[in-house]
């Protein structure tokens, strides 16, 4: 597979990156930092990749390993993306956006595994699916899932 | 608020900065910052630098022709070589890139186990060659500086009793030192590796 159709399938599929990179890093730079890497990796990984897997699923799984082993700033993430880019036109919108807001910032607040784990949830993938990317049993993910499913409600009522 | 729904509200307009990324010019340009790629890194400069320094060794075996020296030089040409090929030891087993195949606690893993074993090879270094490099130099600036012949020299008590402090203090200095520069480079990102295994195996 050429470069072309790496690149395009990067593109299809770079909501991905933002979103995970968006979870760990801690200022701008870093997010830069963070997304090179994980697009170099693809790229060296791009080789192995067998085309009847999803690439969503294998960039997943990319973008978790090398955020998780790259070493990053370890000061506690308060940043915030400007809501001022957002340009809200209704009321309503900025109340939603508020809250997407408020949940990016109280999953920034979990440990770093268990932001794999909540993310890969609300993105649709099933338990066996959890398991398999991080490593741990389906009763395992079961159990974390639950707690930390408890810690974001506490945090978003905070 | 519905956690759920929040989510798949979130949408993450393009950044032009980081799109600006995927362009094929730009993708062999780019160089990693992967821990293990510098690690690799620098046991190919280690490896470079080795290479020259036995090479510096090989001449000093010629160039003096007197046997305590050249039982020095060959006992550190001996610990070069066997640092040169510890590292080219692990500068092959090191993989650098992140494993697609392998999940998240197989890569901490792998990283954790990676780093640690590169650490005591370091620490192996700082505690066989460093010294042994020290009592070849110290030997070597004595009779070279003094005039004298090695028996001369080290026949004086305070010499050998210099010989054997300068022994006592760099084993452990260079021990730690590398111990510490470690800490300062990796301390940080191995405690977070640690940690984060902790946390998918408790």
């Amino acid at each position: 597979m050429s470069e072309a159709a790496f690149l395009e399938q990067v593109r299809q599929n770079q909501g991905i990156i933002y979103k995970l990179v968006g979870l760990y890093a801690t200022d701008a730079e870093e997010k830069k930092d963070l997304y090179q890497e994980i697009v170099l990796q693809a790229w060296k990984g791009w080789p192995s990749f067998r085309q009847e897997a999803k690439f969503s699923t294998w960039l997943y799984r990319i973008c978790l390993n090398t955020i998780l082993t790259q070493r990053r700033k370890q000061h506690r993430i308060d940043y915030k993306d400007s809501l001022e880019s957002i340009s809200p036109a209704v009321q309503n919108k900025v109340v939603q956006q508020e809250d997407v807001m408020r949940l990016q910032l109280a999953i920034r607040q979990l440990a770093e595994t268990d932001r794999a784990i909540i993310s890969m949830h609300l993105d649709g993938y099933d338990n066996p699916e959890i398991g398999d990317m991080m490593g741990i049993s389906n009763n395992h993910v079961a159990v974390k899932l639950h707690r930390i499913k408890q810690q974001l409600s506490q945090l978003l009522k905070a | 608020m519905s956690i759920q729904n929040t989510w798949n509200e979130t949408n993450h307009p393009q950044d032009d900065d980081l799109a600006s990324l995927l362009q094929a010019s730009r993708l062999s340009k780019m160089s990693s910052h992967n821990p293990l790629e510098k690690i690799k890194r620098n046991l190919l400069i280690n490896m470079c630098w080795g290479v020259l320094i036995c090479i510096f060794y090989l001449f000093l075996l010629f160039y003096f022709r007197v046997w305590q020296i050249q039982l020095c030089v060959v006992l550190v040409l001996f610990f070069s070589l066997w640092a040169l090929y510890t590292a080219f030891v692990q500068y092959k087993r090191i993989h650098a890139a992140v494993l697609p195949g392998n999940n998240v606690l197989q890569e901490l893993k792998r990283h954790y186990d990676s780093i640690t074993e590169w650490m005591k090879i370091q620490q192996q270094v700082a505690l066989f060659i460093y010294p042994v490099s020290a009592t070849g130099g110290f030997m070597l600036g004595g009779i070279s500086g003094s005039n004298k012949s090695v028996e001369v020299f080290m026949n004086k008590p305070g010499i050998l009793l210099a010989l054997c402090i300068a022994l006592v203090i760099l084993v452990p200095a260079c021990w730690y030192v590398t111990k510490w520069m470690f800490n300062y480079s990796f301390g940080k990102h191995m405690k977070v590796l640690k940690e984060n295994i902790q946390m998918l195996e408790e």
